[in-house]
């Protein structure tokens, strides 16, 4: 066991106009250490990068090998290809490592059937200026001859006929005559996806107008929404541009490996198994925190910033095991009758802290801060959330810190609680105070135990795996 | 209920009439006069998506004066009117439409039922969609086909016609996908059976709403005394 060692710095994020001006981290403070994810579970594999810039070697070379198999015959010389990327794959370890994926993939396709009218697709959520942002950021235009465009959920839609009715894509996601599938499988909402068939998200998510995602998260539960990215993804208009999947893989530790086949429900399997394995054991050692401030310290949405590579919205509503399908909701817009709460909050998160997060998520933490009183550090950050339309009250709720020592001491204070997690978008460790520290490898143990012989078991079993 | 602190503005001079703005102002705020973007600042609801699209970059956020407020109080409406057009679409009251503002279903449906005939006037009237604007969209769109409104895609693809819901799964659908909790989900939000597909509302069941005609007429007469 580790005594007190200086925290391991989180990864470097791309600057937003969507976030504040750059801080010091949190984990630069000397009451912050961290504590390494295969410390407290040893049977999780470990990362094959670091995710810093100077580190994709073996991201690019296992994605070289990943496609060695991969059947490329509908791709000729003369057809025109889409790689479809999604944005959140920019916020794992600093993004590098998805980027280098993407653009791995392009040379090899290229290599591999002579096309050369591959293009890159990036779609983003609903800050327009995001993708010219990602673009410049990861060096796009240079990869790809400047083939590159952004595509969001308010642009032109493109109806597709699935089995449960007539649904709306975006059209310039598939303005190619095929596409190339490029995820990531960071399961990030887990409370709401639940891990069923979360590889096909992206095509009710990322590739698809806001009333497809709004029927997807509001018009049904967490479990039954599962058919609606899958019914896309088997339709007829999908299946006629369809080429592969490549995907990243993750566990808590960071990337793992790149997945590469025609066959995603295949992938999905893999995925499955491995997630109800590692993260499975990371949410359950959430749940075991008890009272505690969070901290918000890095480039993305604070919902999806990453702590030992499990975002924060887990540990808001880790009550509730997600992954045990007997229970109904764990988090989601559709309630049982009588239950106008949309999301369940862990009131043991005794405060938020804001040391940089960007603003405007469309996630909304309205209700948040009636159980989780928030503090935003300095005036700069105060203003963007004032302005934030996505939370209108938000700002009146929190109260401004000048700074995050300042804001940790007065969390940590009204919350009656001495421990306090970092989610900085760390993979590999958790950032986090001693008290924490000594709690999560303290707890982490039977976390282990219990999982791997009672819910692991359960969670497989309910996905016929 | 929606309190809206701030509105858009912008430098008519260098506005190339691109309609972008236009295009993703949720409530019909924005309309090209001349080639040039005309901001009604009495329907913006003050999300900031066109200040955030604009490509010349001469558009912004003000604070309002006094913040305004957009709601449809139930006592406006017919409650018992309200009530059927939840049912017909298979929604719940209380349940947060809007997850920005948290405007429930009941007063989505109460803004219909007073007179709002597409997506844009419902959001005028109630702030729907003036966080995120995604999320509480089909649940409205639904409401207003069960209530007989045209929801067919308007020029320059505001919204487009996706109101599926989970009671309009079929047979055919859930033999497709027979590990997809249909019916396992259908107890849970439907434990009394009272939720049925969708079907767009009947001319006996618009006759049964006489004055509904009139009201959409004052109300379109409204917004364009207000323009």
């Amino acid at each position: 066991m580790s005594t007190h060692a200086a925290a391991l710095m989180p990864p470097t994020f791309m600057p937003s106009v969507y976030g504040p001006s750059l801080r010091t981290h949190v984990a630069t403070l000397p009451s912050m250490t961290s504590v390494d994810v295969r410390e407290l579970f040893p049977g999780i594999p470990p990362a094959i990068t670091s995710g810093d810039p100077a580190d994709l070697e073996r991201v690019r070379a296992t994605t070289r090998a990943s496609l060695a198999n991969v059947d490329m015959s509908k791709i000729t010389p003369d057809s025109s290809v889409n790689i479809l990327a999604s944005e959140h794959g920019f916020g794992l370890m600093g993004g590098w490592p998805y980027a280098e994926m993407v653009k791995t993939l392009r040379e090899v396709v290229v290599e591999h059937t002579g096309c050369r009218d591959v293009r890159l697709r990036l779609a983003i959520y609903r800050g327009f200026q995001e993708a010219d942002e990602v673009r410049e950021y990861f060096g796009f235009d240079e990869a790809f001859d400047g083939k590159v465009k952004g595509l969001g959920p308010f642009d032109r839609g493109v109806q597709v006929d699935t089995v449960i009715g007539p649904m709306y894509l975006v059209q310039r996601a598939f303005d190619a005559d095929l596409f190339i599938h490029a995820y990531y499988d960071d399961p990030r909402e887990m409370y709401f996806n639940r891990l069923l068939y979360k590889s096909f998200k992206s095509f009710c998510m990322s590739y698809a107008r806001f009333e497809t995602r709004s029927v997807y998260h509001s018009l049904f539960g967490n479990r039954s929404g599962s058919i609606i990215p899958r019914a896309l993804f088997d339709s007829e208009y999908i299946q006629a541009k369809y080429t592969f999947s490549s995907v990243l893989r993750t566990a808590p530790t960071g990337v793992i490996g790149i997945d590469a086949t025609d066959d995603l429900y295949a992938i999905d399997r893999r995925i499955t198994r491995s997630h109800l394995a590692t993260y499975g054991r990371m949410q359950r050692l959430f749940a075991e925190i008890g009272p505690c401030v969070a901290v918000w310290d890095g480039g993305r949405w604070g919902y999806y910033l990453h702590a030992g590579g499990v975002i924060f919205g887990v540990l808001l509503t880790s009550g509730l095991d997600a992954f045990d399908l007997d229970v109904p909701v764990v988090a989601g817009f559709m309630q049982e009758p009588g239950n106008p709460v949309n999301f369940t909050r862990n009131k043991s998160v005794r405060g938020i802290v804001v040391n940089q997060a960007w603003v405007g998520a469309g996630i909304p933490y309205i209700t948040m801060p009636f159980s989780s009183p928030m503090y935003i550090v300095g005036d700069e950050q105060a203003a963007l959330w004032r302005q934030d339309s996505a939370n209108p009250l938000l700002i009146d709720r929190a109260a401004v810190v000048p700074d995050i020592e300042a804001g940790m001491a007065l969390a940590c204070e009204r919350g009656d609680t001495d421990k306090i997690v970092v989610f900085d978008g760390s993979y590999g460790h958790i950032t986090c105070n001693q008290v924490a520290a000594h709690l999560l490898r303290d707890r982490a143990p039977s976390v282990d135990e219990h999982v791997e012989r009672e819910l692991l078991p359960k969670w497989l079993a309910q996905r016929g795996l | 209920m929606a309190t809206i602190k701030y509105v858009a503005e912008l430098h008519v001079e260098p506005c190339t009439g691109c309609k972008l703005c236009d295009i993703v102002c949720p409530s019909g705020a924005i309309e090209m006069v001349a080639r040039k973007a005309v901001i009604e600042d009495s329907l913006c609801i003050g999300c900031g998506r066109c200040v955030d699209r604009c490509p010349e970059d001469i558009m912004w956020m003000t604070q309002r004066a006094e913040p305004l407020v957009k709601t449809v109080r139930p006592d406006e409406v017919d409650q018992t009117q309200t009530a059927a057009l939840l049912e017909r679409a298979g929604i719940e009251p209380n349940v947060s439409i809007c997850v920005c503002t948290l405007t429930p279903a009941s007063e989505i449906a109460a803004a219909i039922v007073k007179g709002a005939s597409n997506l844009d006037e419902v959001s005028e009237m109630t702030g729907m969609r003036s966080g995120c604007g995604i999320y509480c969209v089909a649940p409205a769109l639904r409401l207003l086909q069960a209530a007989g409104a045209d929801v067919s895609t308007p020029k320059g693809h505001r919204w487009y016609p996706c109101t599926i819901a989970l009671w309009d799964v079929s047979d055919a659908a859930r033999a497709a996908y027979p590990d997809g909790f249909i019916d396992e989900d259908k107890a849970v939000f439907d434990p009394q059976h009272r939720f049925e597909p969708l079907t767009t509302a009947s001319p006996e069941t618009r006759a049964d709403e006489p004055d509904r005609d009139q009201r959409v007429n004052a109300l379109s007469a409204r917004r364009r005394e207000t323009r």
